[in-house]
């Protein structure tokens, strides 16, 4: 059993007899410490698909399963999968710490470990500078490191990121790849959707969406021919 | 000139000068996954090749140590018209990258509308998994931004022309689609 299980996932939009396919009987499995990429182009279902697997969006048919248990797809976020998209709150004025202490203390997390929960996951993504800053002063790099601290504070084991280097400084970009490998190899399951060639860098897997249909790979036992990165040396 | 193992080992030249056995190294370290020399003598013959062109010439051989009888090995350095010609020679090569994928698109074309989707999905799973493939390596320092630069520069290369083929199949396979419900829709 894999941590993420997305089973024939097919969700519709428009009124009956005039639906157009956002997703067309997606299939996908995730494991604990894989990075695994989603390639698309604009209206490919890429956005769909990732708020489908984080249990905000819920599919017309399918099975969505994470740690075993399927997913409500009820407008929240599913427990234990962090998710970052649509950037940081602009209109936000809280101070970035503020913000993660306040949101650990509502989920029951006593003051202490929240505050130290948001500093390492602050420290961890290298946003440690920004802890005291207002979230809409943050951009490129800064802003994407700390939406990942914000998601990483929940302890969660899957980590799902709509279009995570978009806007990033072109020498910067590499630096929040190379940080997603790492959560990775620690041992975090990591879904990422891009529109760049560069976003599929080190990824364990890279997938193509196309008009709502995943082409590339599912897993190995699924699909014969499987884009899996190289052991190093091999 | 015509052989790419020429012009190859121009640019380590003009990189630096260098001598005969050391060009076969440094040719091997720099291009030993994507140009193969058929054998050592190669360098010698393309260094030949380059000095009678007048690309590089012979700088005078460090003296040997007093008492020791080596051959002197001799080291060359890049002309002048060397360099241009390297230029010249980058910028012709980028037109025929053109020029070749330009082919690609027309030779899928010819093919059928099914046997191109075909041959599409593969040529969509070799990008998928060479865009996996590139490694992201952030530079540490000038030092190592220097060092590292035409790594750095291929990888960036390799990931723009991965994501570029991947919207053109993206485009290729809905007009083939159509295609394809076209004809049915004839039958």
């Amino acid at each position: 059993m894999s941590l993420l299980e997305l089973e024939h996932v097919t969700l519709l939009e428009g009124s009956k007899g005039r639906e157009t396919l956002l997703l067309n009987d997606v299939s996908l499995e995730i494991d604990p410490g894989e990075l695994v990429a989603v390639w698309g182009k604009r209206r490919s279902g890429r956005s769909t698909l990732l708020r489908v697997v984080a249990g905000m969006q819920r599919p017309d048919s399918g099975v969505v399963r994470f740690a075993g248990r399927e997913l409500a797809g009820s407008g929240a976020l599913g427990e234990g999968i962090g998710f970052c998209g649509g950037g940081l709150r602009a209109t936000d004025g809280w101070q970035v710490l503020e913000q993660m202490v306040g949101t650990q203390l509502a989920r029951g997390v006593p003051q202490p470990a929240a505050r130290s929960r948001a500093l390492n996951a602050l420290e961890r993504t290298g946003a440690g500078h920004c802890a005291d800053r207002r979230q809409y002063e943050l951009r490129g790099g800064d802003a994407v490191r700390t939406m990942l601290a914000i998601a990483l504070a929940t302890e969660p084991q899957l980590l799902v990121l709509d279009d995570a280097i978009t806007g990033v400084d072109l020498l910067e970009r590499d630096e929040i790849l190379l940080l997603l490998r790492s959560l990775a190899d620690e041992g975090l399951a990591v879904l990422t959707s891009t529109d760049e060639g560069t976003g599929l860098s080190g990824a364990d897997r890279a997938l193509a969406l196309s008009e709502g249909r995943l082409r590339g790979s599912v897993a190995p036992r699924l699909a014969p021919v499987v884009p899996l990165r190289r052991a190093a040396g091999a | 000139m015509r052989s790419p193992v020429s012009w190859a080992l121009l640019g380590l030249v003009i990189q630096r000068p260098s001598y005969g056995y050391e060009l076969v190294q440094r040719f091997e370290r720099t291009y030993g996954d994507s140009l193969e020399l058929s054998s050592p003598s190669q360098i010698y013959v393309s260094l030949d090749a380059l000095k009678r062109r007048g690309m590089i010439e012979e700088i005078p051989a460090e003296e040997a140590e007093p008492g020791v009888v080596r051959q002197p090995k001799p080291h060359y350095k890049v002309t002048e018209m060397g360099v241009s010609a390297y230029r010249k020679w980058l910028i012709s090569l980028a037109k025929e990258q053109r020029r070749k994928a330009r082919l690609f698109a027309r030779q899928v074309s010819v093919l059928g509308a099914e046997d191109a989707l075909t041959v599409l999905e593969h040529c969509e799973l070799a990008y998928l998994d060479e865009a996996c493939e590139a490694p992201a390596k952030p530079s540490k320092g000038l030092l190592d931004h220097v060092e590292g630069l035409a790594q750095r520069l291929q990888w960036e290369e390799d990931r723009l022309a991965v994501g570029a083929m991947l919207s053109w199949i993206d485009y290729a396979r809905r007009e083939l689609q159509q295609l394809v419900a076209a004809h049915r829709s004839k039958r």
